[in-house]
């Protein structure tokens, strides 16, 4: 590029930062290169780059820019968003604002010591300035992105009934979407839209009602928490988000029938949270399978047929691809060992083999309570059509006696052993292209691929690899302590940047 | 466990005493890495007694569980008496060991980065309230008896000792590796309840089961065959005769792993229910 091209580009792009980025409703559905907007990125959930500039011929190169330490017990498990230069990361209870061209701290918001679960942290969210924090005695609290003045301040849900939250919020026009977790107490599922300016309570969608309420299906469960981040359409206008197992978690005996709308993908009007379509990826759930992974949307084609997809691989063991249109199911197969199903009925479910569900002498089940997958995000690969999952092989047993009760966990159950895989699913047959073995145990890492048929993850140790998307095959590692978010991927002043989580520390990579 | 030479033909060159080496195995027991089975629930066992009956001042015990519920209880349980992945505290013969955190301390600091615990960093006094919640549970809930979780041995009582013994001898193929007069007699003496059941079906835990091995090709054709202490698709680290950590890469070396657990895991894609309570059943039995 010549000199006088290159200074005027730059001096645009000074002229755009000096502007700001304005994040609003356009923006989120067509983010810019330099900058990573919602937990996926974007808002289909497939977590692919459009950056070329890092190649399978210059991966090996990559080098580390700087490394930001939280200096927390917790490890980093939240996808940074990045906007006007700057990444906002999480730790329970803490918002980080960090330069993203030097990873030093601009500002840190502490949140005060509260008696709720500090398990983990799935990120910020970000909106006309705003940037919007989910705490883990159920807070949201929205902020001021220059300098981390706090906005407002609202309570979600009672941390005091066993409430908590980890939840990257997701923003559709002027609602910001919060889901909370809650798994050892019989509370009601519930997702909850707040307005983007002032915090005030647009909409409730429960997955299981409250009790008492009528025409409700869920046959006397509770459960059903909505603690990952969903998906949009914004053609479609719907929303797609992954439920939770239902309470009582191991006793199905007090709570009959399928469980809806826990263990399900739900579409929902983004305007009045109300429910358009849900499709229960596991029926009745004993086995605390959450199918809280990522509605991922792609539009291809399937069969020979245009088709507007959602695909999931669930922690049930079974991946899933839905005409989300409707939700009518287009493919229903295993991608990991299972035992507790039947078979799979007219609709799609699979259907659970009752001899499969905990019991006083215990039964041994594939997958185990951490399941095939969970939390940890995938990534779609347009190119080849690979969806890429971080799978695991595992088995646990399951117990339940009258004794165990009918509240909360009401049972017991004991992973017994496990193996993760990188694995490549062919999203028209269920196909695995390949596996690329990570080690014992559940893994942490998500995924992120990008156009130059790059794979981005993490093992079960301590590594971040680079794979080649077409085949698995390892293109470059470099050790830096246990991964448990997902990479994401942006360019700055022309350079391709590369940010993983390492334990406590947040590392940026680019090309010398 | 090891307790022979692996293989009187390969020397572990980097000391080339493979005495030394057996004798270092039996005397330490070092956890598999990464561990694939933190959770040994001990709600079978009967609770220990505590060494220390003092009681706490209520309002500690109320800050402690504070700290406790936030940053312990999504494993620990909120009540300590555990839940996902972590052990049931108010059970725990550390727990009744410990005088004034003594031993809980050093343990929270650390951390067991095998058994997937963090090291937490954390003030003196807020330890000591973490502490006094736990002990204060501990006497509550052996007072209240039972437990939350809880797999009684007699839950586990439904099989056919003499199924189990055919499947172990025949299509289970148990006794390529194991034997009842052998290396599993008496085992029914040692462990009962849950604590069998999951050794069965996948050992883990201490005394630690046989650790992987690894025979090393080093570039200049020489030989090593040592236990695996870690291993990934990089780098395997062995532990050579004196129980110290040697990484190789593989890269430069080239890395056959065997792997005992093996066996065990594909085999948990084999048995029926029955198979497993029968196997159980027969074990049960080697008293």
């Amino acid at each position: 590029m010549r000199n006088a091209t290159r200074a005027l580009l730059i001096a645009i792009a000074l002229a755009a930062l000096a502007a700001g980025q304005n994040v609003d409703s356009n923006m989120l559905r067509h983010p810019p290169v330099d900058a990573w907007l919602t937990y996926h990125g974007d808002y289909s959930g497939q977590r692919h780059s459009k950056l070329s500039q890092i190649t399978p011929d210059n991966v090996g190169q990559l080098k580390q820019v700087w490394r930001f330490q939280t200096g927390q017990t917790q490890a980093i498990k939240a996808s940074p968003i990045l906007v006007d230069g700057v990444l906002y990361i999480t730790t329970p209870d803490n918002l980080w604002a960090v330069d993203a061209r030097t990873g030093k701290e601009r500002w840190h918001y502490q949140h005060p010591a509260n008696n709720a679960f500090h398990i983990g942290h799935r990120g910020a969210a970000v909106y006309k300035g705003n940037v919007y924090l989910t705490t883990p005695d159920c807070h949201l609290i929205a902020f001021q992105a220059k300098d981390g003045k706090k906005k407002w301040d609202v309570v979600v849900a009672d941390s005091d009934k066993g409430y908590w939250s980890s939840n990257a919020p997701l923003v559709v026009g002027n609602h910001v979407l919060v889901g909370v977790s809650g798994d050892f107490d019989n509370v009601p599922g519930q997702l909850k839209s707040f307005d983007a300016d002032t915090g005030k309570l647009q909409w409730i969608f429960y997955s299981t009602p409250p009790a008492g309420t009528a025409g409700s299906k869920s046959g006397g469960a509770t459960g059903g928490q909505m603690w990952t981040t969903g998906t949009y359409d914004p053609e479609l206008n719907l929303v797609f988000v992954g439920t939770g197992n239902p309470t009582p978690v191991l006793n199905g005996g007090v709570r009959p029938g399928d469980n809806p709308w826990t263990c399900s993908i739900v579409a929902l009007n983004p305007n009045t949270g109300k429910l358009v379509w849900g499709f229960q990826v596991s029926p009745h759930d004993t086995h605390d399978w959450d199918a809280n992974e990522i509605p991922v949307l792609v539009d291809g084609d399937f069969k020979d047929q245009p088709r507007r997809m959602l695909m999931q691989a669930s922690r049930n063991g079974y991946f899933f691809v839905l005409d989300r249109t409707n939700g009518r199911n287009l493919l229903t197969v295993p991608f990991a060992t299972v035992n507790w199903a039947k078979g799979i009925d007219s609709m799609g479910r699979p259907i659970p083999n009752p001899a499969k569900e905990p019991s006083r002498d215990g039964v041994l089940v594939a997958p185990n309570e951490a399941g095939a997958t969970n939390f940890r995000p995938p990534a779609f690969d347009p190119r080849t059509g690979l969806f890429i999952v971080n799978a695991q092989d595992g088995y646990g047993i399951y117990f339940f006696k009258p004794e165990h009760g009918g509240y909360g966990w009401a049972g017991a159950d004991y992973g017994i052993a496990g193996k993760s895989s990188l694995r490549a699913i062919d999203y028209k047959t269920g196909r695995i292209v390949w596996d690329h073995p990570i080690g014992n145990g559940a893994g942490t890492a998500g995924v992120l691929t990008t156009e130059t048929g790059l794979t981005f993850s993490g093992d079960n140790r301590t590594s971040v690899v680079a794979l080649r998307t077409g085949d698995g095959k390892t293109l470059w590692r470099e050790d830096t302590g246990r991964m448990q978010n997902a990479p994401i991927t942006y360019e700055l002043d022309g350079k391709q940047y590369l940010i993983f989580g390492g334990g406590g520390s947040l590392l940026a990579f680019a090309l010398p | 466990m090891i307790t022979r030479c692996l293989n009187a033909r390969q020397t572990f060159s980097i000391l080339n005493t493979c005495l030394l080496f057996a004798g270092f195995l039996s005397a330490q027991a070092p956890s598999r890495d990464p561990a694939p089975n933190p959770s040994q629930s001990p709600a079978a066992r009967p609770r220990p007694k505590p060494a220390s009956t003092e009681a706490w001042p209520a309002a500690e015990v109320k800050t402690g569980e504070t700290r406790f519920v936030s940053q312990c209880g999504f494993c620990h349980g909120r009540d300590a008496t555990g839940d996902q992945s972590g052990l049931d505290l108010t059970r725990s013969q550390l727990v009744a060991d410990d005088i004034r955190g003594e031993k809980i301390g050093p343990l929270v600091r650390a951390g067991r980065p095998d058994a997937g615990m963090p090291p937490f960093r954390i003030k003196d006094a807020e330890l000591q309230a973490i502490v006094a919640f736990i002990h204060t549970q501990a006497k509550k809930f052996s007072e209240f008896g039972g437990g939350r979780r809880s797999v009684d041995p007699a839950d586990l009582d439904t099989g056919n000792a003499a199924d189990g013994r055919a499947y172990f001898n025949g299509p289970g193929g148990c006794s390529k590796c194991h034997s009842a007069t052998g290396d599993l007699a008496g085992l029914a003496s040692r462990y009962h309840g849950l604590i069998l059941l999951e050794r069965m079906l996948y050992p883990s835990g201490q005394p630690a089961p046989a650790l992987p091995k690894a025979t090393l090709t080093l570039p200049s054709g020489q030989t090593i065959v040592a236990p695996i202490a870690a291993e990934d698709e990089f780098s395997v680290i062995v532990l050579d005769p004196t129980g110290t950590r040697r990484t190789f890469s593989k890269s430069s070396v080239k890395v056959k792993s065997d792997d005992p657990m093996d066996a065990h895991f594909a085999q948990l894609g084999k048995y029926t229910d029955a198979d497993m309570h029968n196997v159980y059943a027969y074990l049960a039995t080697l008293k």
